[in-house]
């Protein structure tokens, strides 16, 4: 499996302030270093560059400068499509796409005419529906349903690596729980490296390993999450632990 | 009704009457009338002029260069109900180009008309007119469809396909959207409305079963260039929505 570096990677983006356009920094000098087979979260309060992060990752949106390494290697050197299915993207709020679930699995595979040989049963068994889903409108499905769905199309590429963009914040606490041990399962027995982004203190406690914390596009603390959250030194980490961390501060 | 320049200052009465009811009832349009009045007659006019040049001259190259104009106008007009940028300028331009080259040089090639500029410019003028709303439409749907489905389109792009067949969907119902005006005519023609190109040629005295069967040749003229300009207008349109490493551009 892939380990994962971010070395100084910036994101700039031109943004409108009233009738003139300035160049706000949405990522600044990030440093980051995921091991094989880890579950890594990133937390921080909305608006820190989180989801911008995963999406650089996953090559959605291009680093302004900085580099980020998959096994060594640039990612602008691989194969763009390719990098995104080894290195998989599960969105904060899943779309599906039109048709039933069956057709959400193959999506990315229909029109690549390598439908025959996917297993699709044992795709959903991995995020835990039953067969007979395959036959569900995705249109009617809850959304922990929706979720695992999506999840189990992102898996029929076999990815080496799973970026999770805050994956249970529309889903109520006992379908949360559900996902958090699907993605530790998904990690124990696929040897996943994930990279989980979430606001929830609890749920990176949760998933254990390591953790780094970003706030206003900058990497502020990274560690064993139990320790970087249950005794902070820094005191924006102690503001966002007690949700004191306000707009003007981040 | 002989078109002389009587009978066009009696017409004028028609507009009176509508600028009557737009001071009567403070719709506030009489200014925009006037000018539209004015303007459609020294437009029109002048096309008269230009075409009865044309018509006697005779010459291919004149031809083209009508066409050619009409192309551009038609270009500029449907790239600028949407954004209105060069780019839609050069993409509603080259789709409508290619529709009305493609299908006027078809019914050439079969010997269906000749290059009489009798022929041609009429043919040309209702080809490009319809081209031109088809792109126009095109446009404006495609750039709505990038806006609302953004997020269905980059989790598909985030699956590992192309940002062609992520908005493959998008596209179909782009191509769809501009051609139903052509294909509602295709319904009603004759039922509801008498098309232009038959309503002129029964009013300048030809019988109406010559009028249909030139009527029909036009329909199926229309629905050929429609549909070669909706496709190419949506195609090259919606590229100019990604990177070359298949990255959405709308913010």
């Amino acid at each position: 499996m892939l380990k994962l570096e971010l070395k100084k990677v910036t994101r700039k983006r031109v943004v409108k302030n009233g009738n003139t356009f300035k160049d706000m920094k949405v990522l600044k000098g990030i440093n980051l270093s995921i091991e094989p087979e880890e579950i890594y979260t990133i937390l921080g309060p909305s608006g820190s560059g989180k989801s911008t992060l995963l999406r650089l990752i996953n090559r959605l949106e291009e680093a302004s400068s900085g580099s980020i390494l998959l096994d060594g290697i640039d990612i602008r050197e691989l194969e763009v499509l390719n990098l995104r299915q080894r290195v998989s993207l599960v969105f904060q709020v899943p779309v599906m796409f039109e048709g039933d679930v069956k057709n959400n699995l193959l999506f990315g595979l229909k029109i690549k005419n390598e439908s025959e040989t996917v297993e699709l049963e044992k795709c959903l068994e991995l995020v835990g529906l039953e067969s007979n889903f395959l036959k569900r409108d995705s249109a009617e499905l809850s959304s922990g349903e929706k979720q695992r769905v999506s999840l189990a199309r992102t898996l029929i590429h076999n990815p080496e690596v799973l970026l999770l963009d805050e994956p249970t914040s529309a889903l109520d606490p006992t379908a949360t729980l559900q996902i958090e041990k699907l993605i530790k399962d998904l990690n124990h027995v696929l040897k996943l490296t994930v990279v989980f982004v979430t606001h929830n203190l609890s749920q990176a406690l949760r998933l254990g390993h390591r953790c780094a914390i970003i706030v206003n596009g900058e990497k502020i603390e990274e560690g064993k999450a139990e320790v970087v959250l249950k005794n902070p030194e820094n005191l924006l980490i102690q503001k966002f632990i007690k949700g004191e961390l306000v707009k003007e501060e981040n | 009704m002989t078109g002389n320049i009587g009978e066009l200052f009696l017409a004028l009465i028609l507009v009176g009457i509508s600028i009557g009811i737009s001071y009567y009832k403070k719709i506030n349009l009489e200014k925009d009338l006037l000018i539209g009045t004015i303007r459609s007659f020294v437009q029109l006019i002048a096309i008269g002029y230009a075409l009865e040049l044309v018509f006697n001259l005779n010459k291919l190259w004149l031809i083209l260069l009508v066409i050619l104009i009409m192309v551009l106008v038609g270009g500029q007009t449907a790239g600028s109900r949407s954004k209105g940028s060069l780019k839609e300028f050069s993409i509603s331009t080259f789709s409508i180009g290619i529709g009305a080259f493609f299908t006027l040089g078809l019914l050439l090639i079969l010997g269906i008309i000749t290059t009489d500029p009798k022929y041609v410019i009429p043919l040309a003028g209702m080809t490009i007119g319809n081209s031109m709303n088809a792109s126009a439409l095109a446009l404006e749907r495609i750039h709505s469809e990038m806006k609302n489905k953004k997020d269905q389109i980059e989790q598909a792009l985030s699956l590992g396909v192309t940002s062609t067949q992520a908005v493959e969907g998008s596209f179909k119902a782009t191509v769809k959207a501009a051609m139903i005006p052509t294909l509602n005519l295709m319904k009603v023609v004759g039922l509801v409305q008498l098309p232009g190109a038959m309503t002129g040629m029964i009013l300048a005295g030809a019988s109406p079963l010559e009028a249909v069967k030139l009527q029909i040749i036009v329909v199926y003229m229309l629905i050929c260039a429609v549909s070669i300009t909706a496709v190419i207008t949506a195609r090259l349109s919606q590229n100019t929505y990604f990177t070359k490493y298949h990255q959405m551009i709308v913010s």
